[in-house]
């Protein structure tokens, strides 16, 4: 027997449609309730985040450790509690070495950048179910971190501050669909506006359409006036792709950013902008070739050959 | 009966809602990984009443809705998870064949993660939310579907088993 229907559940339907309109409304008409509703679920959630972070930590680099487990199956069953300790313990240790790397390096930026910054640790990361990219970091308001911060990580630009609670604040992740900056490219000092696509590849669309871009070609934030949501000078990304269709209206590329936005376990939030622009001191150092040794190997050969029978 | 009913209901939702928050939102899976709260409140609008499903779905949606890495505004995810769940829970109310078979379940949760990911989209653009480049999108819809698809057998037995206690009812999956 199929389900008929009745008035009441029409009704009640019905209802619950017309609220979750309502509800539509007044978010985008701005009532400040909703806003409100968010900031006191991320306030609650923020500790069972912390410890959900201390408890996946193991499990973060989830593909890795499966393959590894196919490996060492036989030793693990010979070993397997004190083999699972020390896993835990050397991915630990290993997690603990790359937030290290990432800290150095970002004090490395920031200070030849000369940028106030506040380190912190992420604790979540965002759902994709909406199709954002987001994360949440374990420093908020008491921390002196404001909305609309420039977050910077070891390699470059992180995202902006979106929102932010007392212990944690909601990080827009450069790659987010909604994220724009502006943007200059290094040495010639052309400008753009770089807008994030979901990825780590992002599309960079030039104001002036005499300028020639090329593959290579490093980007900088512009900044924004009084350095809020972005500071001047952080490497953004490299240009991997030009768009050279003849009716474009302003010339296009497609960028590659420096952050790798799936790996980042620490970030920092830039609290206090540089007193003069670092111009170009913070363009990544090419990596250098390495040349290939040539590998001779001399023979001399004996003056009486061995005679075989 | 009704207030136990609705008490247990909102715990076990308030504790996936966090679990999917605190811990699997903390691990990156190819494909932009699965949504244990969604699969939750599909698997139990499929076990209830249409008048059930709706006010699970109203719940639930609101729930992700308060998210702070939810993008679109409050109430959209409300909507999309009201007419998925009420939708599911309609087709499956009166065939006990189709209730009691984790097959029909399983397929009806798929669809349901695919359609109400296929409906988010459509509603934020509408509202002029940004979604990013299509090949990623692509990506996201397929990979969750997939990871639902692996997902929802190894937790419908446990869902089932919150749904028969808190509605008292015998019948498990």
């Amino acid at each position: 027997m199929r389900y008929g229907g009745g008035n009441r559940s029409r009704l009640l339907l019905i209802i619950l449609i017309v609220s979750s309109l309502f509800l539509i409304t007044l978010d985008l008409r701005g009532v400040q309730v909703l806003d409100g509703l968010r900031s006191g679920s991320q306030t609650v959630l923020s500790p069972f985040q912390k410890a959900g972070n201390t408890v996946a930590s193991p499990f973060k680099n989830f593909s890795s450790d499966i393959t590894h487990l196919g490996r060492t199956r036989n030793q693990l069953e010979q070993l397997r509690a004190e083999n699972f300790n020390l896993r835990t313990k050397l991915i630990n240790r290993k997690n603990a070495d790359a937030q290290l790397k990432q800290f150095k390096s970002m004090l490395d930026l920031a200070g030849t950048g000369d940028y106030k910054i506040l380190s912190t640790k992420v604790i979540s990361q965002g759902s994709t179910q909406s199709f954002s990219q987001t994360l949440t970091i374990d420093a908020g308001s008491n921390s002196g971190i404001r909305r609309n911060m420039t977050v910077i990580c070891d390699s470059g630009l992180a995202g902006v501050v979106k929102e932010v609670y007392p212990n944690s604040a909601l990080i827009l992740l450069a790659s987010d669909p909604s994220f724009r900056i502006g943007v200059r490219i290094a040495g010639t000092q052309q400008i753009g506006i770089l807008s994030g696509q979901g990825s780590r590849k992002a599309v960079l669309q030039l104001i002036d359409n005499q300028t020639t871009l090329q593959v290579g070609d490093v980007l900088l934030a512009r900044g924004s006036q009084q350095n809020r949501p972005f500071v001047p000078g952080v490497p953004v990304g490299s240009v991997v792709s030009v768009d050279n269709s003849a009716g474009a209206i302003a010339q296009s590329a497609s960028v590659k950013f420096y952050t790798n936005f799936s790996a980042l376990g620490v970030v920092a939030v830039v609290v206090g902008a540089p007193k003069t622009d670092p111009r170009d001191a913070l363009v990544p150092v090419k990596p250098r070739p390495r040349p290939v040794p040539t590998i001779t190997i001399l023979v001399t050969p004996s003056p009486s050959p061995s005679a075989t029978k | 009966m009704i207030t136990r009913q609705l008490t247990f209901s909102a715990l076990i939702f308030l504790f996936m809602y966090t679990l999917q928050e605190s811990l699997i939102n903390q691990v990156r899976l190819p494909g932009g990984g699965f949504s244990i709260f969604i699969i939750f409140a599909l698997v139990w609008s499929a076990m209830s009443t249409p008048e059930v499903g709706a006010v699970a779905g109203f719940g639930a949606g609101f729930l992700v809705d308060l998210s702070p890495s939810s993008s679109g505004p409050v109430g959209q995810w409300t909507l999309i998870m009201i007419l998925t769940c009420f939708g599911i829970a309609f087709l499956g109310f009166g065939d006990d064949k189709s209730r009691g078979n984790p097959i029909t379940i399983l397929f009806l949760v798929v669809a349901g993660v695919f359609l109400s990911e296929v409906a988010f989209l459509i509603t934020g653009a509408l509202l002029g939310v940004n979604l990013g480049s299509i090949s990623q999108i692509v990506i996201i819809l397929i990979g969750m579907s997939i990871w639902t698809l692996l997902i929802t057998p190894f937790t419908l037995p446990i869902f089932s088993r919150f749904h028969a206690f808190t509605f008292d009812t015998g019948s498990r999956i």
